[in-house]
């Protein structure tokens, strides 16, 4: 086991050095550079020269490339956001939290949601139950994110306004209690959690839906019944369990969906995330903070890899001896 | 990202970048609180009250000098910082006057090239050190300086030097005589020497939260709190100069960047002020009980940049020809109705100086073929394509993704100019990139748009000069434009510029080195409770300490 971890644990470094590496050259070739956005108004080439020269971005590629590896691997720099002067690691660092919590909140109301309505469309198969469930489950799997992001403030913000249809806290909720402060912080997650929650609780109750038919056909289970097992207990306990192997894994994989989800849900609902701020610096080509928040993302996807397998090596013994 | 037209008098380019459709709003029904009954306001200003107005960017900096977007700074520094006057946005009748800020008055040389500034004596940063001469002195060199690189600093070229010659008195020494002397002394918000000079220039791109940590303002408001990608909150200054104003209390940015969020919570009560109301809302928001409308034509104009260096925009006959062939009217009433007019000059149609004898170019398809044809464009080969030499009159007509009137123009012209057998092949490009070959020249044909500076500066856009070093983007270059745009240059007033400003517009409307498309407004939806706003071409904010609220109920 900790041989595999390590394995891992390599090729995963190696992995994100060489995402790192592409990605510093192709944002440097792409088209559009920083300092057309910071040279003003007027796109005044004049400034943007002098930019150039006040960020080294007059300097050869190879230099620039050796400088930046140099500061983020020997001095664990990550440098300064070109765009508003603020260190890298304080802007990353500051909309971290955000994230996380709007990204745990959705990955619960996903599996929530997700489990019991696949489980019960398993079981119902055929059934108009059955049908219902697939058709909202397509529906939330195949709709834009942000449509229903503005479909849900259209809904519960305005016609029945009953949550907050933006940001992380009321206006004034500074002077609240520490208890109204975190209703007040649930009351503003729980659109844009329940949004990207439930968009992705499309997808996973499919795939539950169908691992579980293909269970519920199984020899042991039909020996579970002939057992005289009680049909909760082989649902719930036998089938499901084998049924959640693969679900665990789909919980590593599903990383890259969330942050890409808590993107458009972080502009929709204006929530302070990692999402708006690289999509900010990638519009205005801030190369330090998207290599910053690149090296973040890809991290925590490779984790992610690497955790979804280890979770399946721990319910799955024959991954541990292989 | 969007940059919206800059209040400040330099040109800019309008925003617009975040356009969702807003059709959906017809399904539902309103919110619904009483509104207020409007007798309040019969009463007159009041102090005191909070308002929420909201915004689609957050400020990146509390540093004028180092902003990018001009747009987040100017709504939220100034009212932090102050200019020495305070420009009017009453041009219309004549060239802008100036109201005393921190200088009470001013005074010229007789050759006009010094300019005397007296300031106040009871102006004081929030920390209770007096504002002087020195700060006005180390402004101007914060703004010339390259390790600074303000994008303004070219509004400070003619400056020599800023002397202080007593603690309250500071002489601005120029180079040269020009109309626009006193706007480029003015240009930019006057920086507090004593808190800021501790941090050498070479740092400053580097130190952002320097500036918010040694904050200290002069103006009307003084940052509260502020929380990135959420809000800024502005408190009253109590050390502001002014003991009657501001009236409120407290102002806060909401930064929301959906702009159909931003509505529904003007029309559910949450905000007090939203900006640019997008059309498509604007029948919902016209029928609240809670909020009214407030329309006002803007600086900015849009247009099609033909690339002069291309042979087949090289003469100024075909280039009328394309104006002939594009259909603006139906142009301006498609996408804008009755918010916007077919801009007919670089000058708009609201300022002093506007030439309003040009008659906007009509459609007229036959004409336009006429003088392709005159030109040797012809459909030779009966594929609908006119050719001259063998080339196909083809090419690319590039617009910013995420503008969605520029991208909507785009199609309507490709239609339009078919029918004269012009192929122009609809391309939209991610602002950044379409920003790189604007600049680089290695466009075809591009719409584009921007805000007339105030100074009615000419030069930028096209005297010769500014072809690749400026933002003389379609390359356009004609003596007879480049001598009058100088000779404009050397009068030491704009007032005294009017003729030559009228036989400029006429040359211009001769060569059509763009196809100007459109003049629009911009429409604010406003809670019924605030008063005062006066919004104007410079800013919707920019009078905000005259702003008062009604109380509820």
């Amino acid at each position: 086991m900790i041989a595999l971890v390590l394995r891992r644990l390599a090729a995963a470094l190696l992995l994100l050095y060489l995402v790192l590496t592409a990605t510093f050259f192709l944002i440097h070739l792409a088209p559009g550079d920083p300092t057309v956005l910071l040279a003003g108004d007027r796109i005044n080439p004049t400034v943007a020269e002098r930019l150039r020269t006040v960020y080294g971005l007059d300097r050869p590629l190879r230099e620039q490339y050796l400088t930046w590896l140099r500061s983020v691997v020997i001095e664990g720099d990550w440098g300064v956001s070109l765009h508003n002067g603020r260190p890298v690691v304080d802007l990353l660092a500051g909309a971290l939290p955000a994230t996380a919590l709007l990204a745990f909140s959705a990955l619960l109301v996903q599996y929530a949601v997700g489990l019991p309505l696949g489980v019960a469309a398993a079981r119902r198969r055929g059934a108009p139950a059955d049908g219902a469930i697939r058709v909202i489950s397509l529906l939330l799997y195949s709709m834009p994110l942000f449509w229903l992001g503005l479909m849900a403030i259209l809904l519960f913000a305005y016609a029945w306004p009953v949550l907050p249809p933006s940001h992380m806290r009321a206006v004034g909720a500074g002077e609240l209690g520490p208890w109204a402060r975190l209703a007040d912080l649930l009351l503003h997650l729980a659109l844009p959690a329940l949004t990207l929650g439930l968009s992705l609780a499309g997808g996973t109750v499919r795939f539950v839906r169908n691992r579980m038919i293909e269970i519920l056909e199984e020899d042991y289970i039909r020996t579970a019944r002939a057992k005289g097992l009680s049909e909760r207990r082989v649902v719930w306990v036998h089938a499901l369990r084998n049924a959640l192997v693969p679900v665990v894994q789909l919980l590593g994989l599903s990383i890259p969906f969330l942050l890409n989800g808590s993107l458009i849900v972080e502009v929709v609902f204006s929530w302070p995330g990692l999402g708006r701020t690289a999509f900010q610096a990638i519009v205005a080509r801030d190369f330090p903070v998207i290599l910053a928040a690149t090296a973040f993302t890809a991290a925590l996807v490779v984790a992610g890899n690497l955790l979804a397998d280890l979770l399946h090596a721990a319910v799955d013994p024959r991954v541990r001896r292989a | 990202m969007p940059i919206a037209a800059a209040p400040r008098r330099r040109a800019a380019l309008p925003a617009g970048l975040l356009a969702l459709s807003l059709a959906l709003w017809a399904a539902c029904g309103p919110a619904g609180e009483p509104a207020p009954s409007g007798e309040g306001a019969a009463a007159g200003p009041r102090r005191g009250g909070t308002i929420v107005v909201g915004t689609i960017t957050d400020i990146e900096t509390f540093n004028e000098l180092l902003d990018t977007s001009s747009r987040a700074f100017h709504d939220v520094g100034y009212q932090m910082f102050l200019h020495l006057l305070d420009e009017q946005p009453d041009f219309t009748e004549h060239p802008p006057s100036f109201a005393p800020e921190l200088a009470t008055s001013w005074e010229w040389s007789d050759d006009h090239l010094a300019l005397t500034f007296h300031l106040r004596e009871d102006a004081v940063w929030s920390d209770g050190v007096p504002v002087t001469a020195e700060d006005v002195r180390f402004t101007w060199e914060a703004q010339t300086s390259p390790e600074v690189a303000w994008d303004g600093a070219y509004t400070k070229e003619s400056i020599e030097d800023v002397e202080v010659v007593a603690p309250h008195t500071v002489v601005f020494r120029f180079s040269r005589v020009s109309p626009t002397q006193l706007l480029d002394a003015l240009e930019g918000v006057v920086l507090p020497k004593h808190a800021w000079g501790k941090l050498p220039f070479s740092e400053w791109r580097r130190n952002a939260d320097f500036f918010r940590e040694n904050l200290v303002v002069a103006g009307p408001y003084r940052l509260e709190r502020w929380t990135p990608q959420q809000e800024i909150v502005l408190v009253r200054n109590e050390r502001y100069f002014d003991p009657e104003q501001p009236y409120l209390d407290r102002v806060i940015f909401r930064i929301i960047p959906e702009k159909s969020n931003q509505v529904t919570q003007l029309l559910t009560g949450d905000l007090h002020l939203v900006e640019q109301i997008p059309r498509t809302a604007l029948p919902r928001v016209r029928a609240s009980e809670r909020v009214r409308v407030e329309a006002f034509w803007h600086r900015s104009y849009a247009f099609i940049l033909w690339n002069l260096e291309d042979p087949r925009f090289s003469e100024a006959e075909v280039r009328r020809a394309l104006t002939l062939a594009i259909d603006r009217q139906q142009m301006v009433d498609t996408l804008w109705g009755d918010l916007g007019r077919v801009a007919t000059s670089a000058i708009v149609h609201h300022v002093w100086a506007h030439d309003d004898s040009i008659e906007p170019m009509p459609y007229d398809p036959a004409r336009a073929r006429e003088l392709l044809a005159a030109a040797g464009w012809r459909d030779r080969d009966g594929d609908g394509v006119i050719e001259k030499d063998g080339v196909p009159f083809a090419f690319d007509l590039v617009a910013n993704q995420g503008n969605q009137e520029r991208i909507d123009a785009v199609v309507m012209a490709q239609e339009q100019l078919r029918r004269v057998g012009i192929d122009a092949r609809p391309r939209m490009l991610e602002f950044n990139a379409m920003a790189q070959s604007l600049t680089e020249g290695s466009f075809e044909a591009m719409i584009f748009a921007w805000a007339m500076p105030t100074t009615l500066d000419l030069r930028y856009a096209f005297h010769s000069s500014e072809i690749g070093a400026g933002s003389n983007f379609s390359r356009y270059s004609s003596p007879e434009v480049d001598r009058l745009i100088e000779e404009m240059e050397r009068l030491p007033e704009i007032a005294q510029a009017e003729p030559i400003l009228l036989q400029l517009q006429q040359l211009l409307h001769r060569d059509q080195p763009m196809t100007l498309l459109w003049e629009s407004q911009r429409v604010n939806g406003v809670s019924r409770r605030l008063h005062g706003l006066d919004a104007n071409v410079l800013s919707t904010v920019w009078f905000l300490r005259r702003w008062w609220l009604e109380p509820a109920g």
